[in-house]
């Protein structure tokens, strides 16, 4: 036997309706698949951000702050680390390199972090475009950066706040290891000389100049001896002033782990990124696995309610599935004809839903990378598939209570 | 295919206690054209279908030839259906999404999954009724031309008997004399039994027997 044919012209038939009832799946499946891959998305986004921050070394208080502050660029208000527990990182023999971050200035919405050339390079994996900072007022911009090589910028104090007074002052002063005039507040022009490679975290779009840049801005001196002009490590113990936080690099697996206790102190907290989007996650996986229940029960009801309506419209077709019992169709033939009739629409339904809510996961993902910085890619994975195999299996099992009801009916009663 | 002959005999259905059909006798011979007459209510139709199987009586044998398909389960009776009968209505029930090609092949669907084998019968049949094969939908033919698409569909499997229930009453005189016509050359020149339920005279008069019913029993020849 062959139902497709009488299955096809029943859709034909109430075109209108099925592409509806198309739709309405498609709809359901589509938000389940988006809400699915985003969340993955993210997750695999943020976690690849955090990758090259192998160690934090912070003062006491909220990981989340200071991951979020060092890591996505979120700047939040953290204590400053003890510039003894700063001291003793520098000495580490197990780390390959010690890197203060510091923050809190901006260009336009663009962040100016302050960090050490050698971490700007392991970040970056080597620059796309020209070279690392060598001076105070020398700066290197992320791959996404609209700023180019050569320009010349002016920093304004906190996100969006106001610009410097006297950087040209302040410029020279620096040059010269001398204090700078008029202390916080004073921002000296800077001069982008480089470009990092994307890095798929919100450093992309930061304006990342020499640490003594951040120090010297906000009057804590250069964190050299007044002599010493050059930048990077080695810092003068006694010049280092308070850090929101430092990556630290350590050699082996063993030495991080050795490191990360041994500033466990009641002066810092260490700990790894992972660790801290694990516990996130983890919180996030409760409300992805309660979320990904309600969309299946959400769809499952959809789905009902299209099985109801199917009912409806091919009671509406009863005289013609009589018609073909007359003709000697068996009762299977029926069976088969509607089966296939919901199962077009449910399977048609779900592929244009996991093709829609790939496409708005992907949207999704787009915006959110460009507001957050962190690089997203939506992708359709076992979870997404098995989803909507669920929903396609449901739908199909389902199929059968409509088969079932059109097949029963008297053949006689609908003939006259 | 040549006609089967049909022997009934204590034929009953019953509904909510009163008699639809009692018919204690009723034989058909191969070939010849059967019309089942009455008012409205009579039980033609009701006995048009006990003969085709959709219904099943209470007592009685319903024998084509060797098969008494009153004693046939459903899907048998289904089968021999399919396989012995061809069913024409009063509205025609063709698939309006369909072309007349293949409303013609809906009856091989049934049974098989490729139709092809009988592609050119369907086309020869069409001609031969003179409908246009070529047009998309069935839609967009005249009643008289559907009319004749589902005559083919009733053909298209060589059936031995054919089943008509008011096969003209939605017809003008002239398209129900053709298909009048046409049924009757389906029971003289092809050989099979063709029954049909109606109460156009033309068909009376074209009729080798006419069984005339009144309350489901047979009223005496007049």
């Amino acid at each position: 036997m062959n139902p497709f044919p009488i299955a096809w012209a029943s859709l034909r038939r109430n075109s209108f309706t099925a592409v509806l009832f198309l739709l309405i799946v498609a709809l359901a499946v589509a938000l389940g698949i988006a809400i699915s891959a985003q969340e993955r998305a993210l997750r695999v986004g943020s976690a690849r951000a955090a990758d090259k921050f192998d160690l934090i070394v912070a003062a006491p208080g909220s990981h989340n702050d200071v991951l979020f502050s060092t890591v996505y660029l979120d700047p939040t208000a953290v204590e400053l680390l003890d510039p003894a527990i700063t001291r003793l990182l520098f000495e580490e023999t197990e780390a390959d390199f010690v890197a203060p971050i510091g923050f809190g200035d901006a260009i336009g919405n663009d962040p100016v972090v302050g960090t050490v050339a050698p971490f700007v390079d392991h970040l970056s994996g080597g620059l796309a475009e020209g070279r690392l900072f060598a001076k105070v007022d020398e700066a290197v911009v992320g791959a996404l950066s609209p700023h180019s090589v050569g320009d010349e910028l002016e920093v304004s104090h906190g996100h969006g706040g106001a610009t410097g007074t006297d950087a040209d002052a302040a410029a020279d002063a620096i040059e010269a290891g001398e204090a700078v005039p008029g202390g916080d507040g004073d921002h000296p022009h800077i001069t982008i000389v480089g470009r990092m490679q994307p890095t798929g975290t919100p450093w992309d779009r930061a304006i990342v100049v020499p640490i003594e840049y951040n120090w010297v801005a906000h009057g804590l001196g250069t964190g050299h001896l007044p002599e010493d002009t050059h930048i990077g490590a080695p810092f003068d113990p006694d010049a280092l002033p308070g850090l929101p936080a430092v990556v630290v690099k350590p050699k082996e697996v063993a030495a991080a782990y050795g490191l990360r206790a041994a500033y466990r102190t009641p002066q810092s907290t260490a700990f790894f990124p992972a660790e801290v989007l694990v516990e996130l996650y983890a919180l996030l996986g409760d409300a992805t696995a309660i979320m990904s229940g309600l969309t299946l029960a959400a769809q499952a009801l959809v789905v009902a309610a299209i099985l109801a309506g199917v009912v409806a419209i091919l009671d509406l077709q009863r005289q013609r599935f009589a018609v073909l019992r007359a003709l000697g169709a068996s009762p299977l033939f029926i069976f088969a004809t509607v089966w296939i009739y919901v199962a077009a629409i449910v399977v048609t339904g779900a592929i244009a839903g996991l093709a829609l809510g790939w496409g708005a996961a992907a949207v999704v993902s787009d915006l959110l990378a460009q507001s957050t910085g962190v690089a997203m890619r939506a992708e359709i994975g076992a979870r997404e598939l098995s989803l909507v195999g669920t929903l396609v299996g449901l739908g199909l099992l389902l199929a059968v209570v409509p088969a079932l009801i059109i097949y029963r009916r008297p053949v006689v009663d609908a003939l006259r | 295919m040549p006609g089967l002959p049909l022997a009934v005999s204590g034929l009953r259905l019953a509904f909510a206690g009163a008699d639809v059909i009692d018919l204690p006798a009723l034989a058909i011979a191969p070939g010849t054209l059967t019309v089942l007459s009455g008012a409205s209510g009579s039980g033609k139709s009701t006995l048009l279908y006990l003969l085709s199987g959709l219904l099943r009586p209470d007592t009685g044998s319903i024998a084509w030839a060797w098969a008494d398909i009153a004693l046939l389960g459903e899907s048998q009776r289904d089968r021999w259906r399919r396989k012995q009968a061809g069913f024409i209505f009063q509205n025609f029930h063709l698939i309006e999404e369909m072309s007349p090609l293949d409303n013609v092949l809906v009856p091989i669907w049934l049974d098989r999954f490729s139709a092809n084998a009988k592609r050119q019968r369907a086309l020869d049949l069409l001609r031969q009724l003179d409908v246009p094969a070529e047009r998309d939908s069935v839609a967009k033919l005249s009643r008289g031309q559907q009319q004749r698409v589902a005559i083919a569909r009733a053909l298209i499997g060589d059936p031995s008997v054919i089943f008509a229930d008011e096969p003209t009453a939605s017809l003008d005189a002239a398209t129900g004399e053709t298909v009048a016509a046409v049924l009757q050359r389906l029971a003289r020149e092809d050989g099979r039994t063709v029954v049909v339920a109606t109460h156009d005279p033309t068909l009376k008069t074209l009729a080798d027997q006419t069984v005339q019913l009144d309350h489901g029993k047979r009223e005496p020849a007049p």
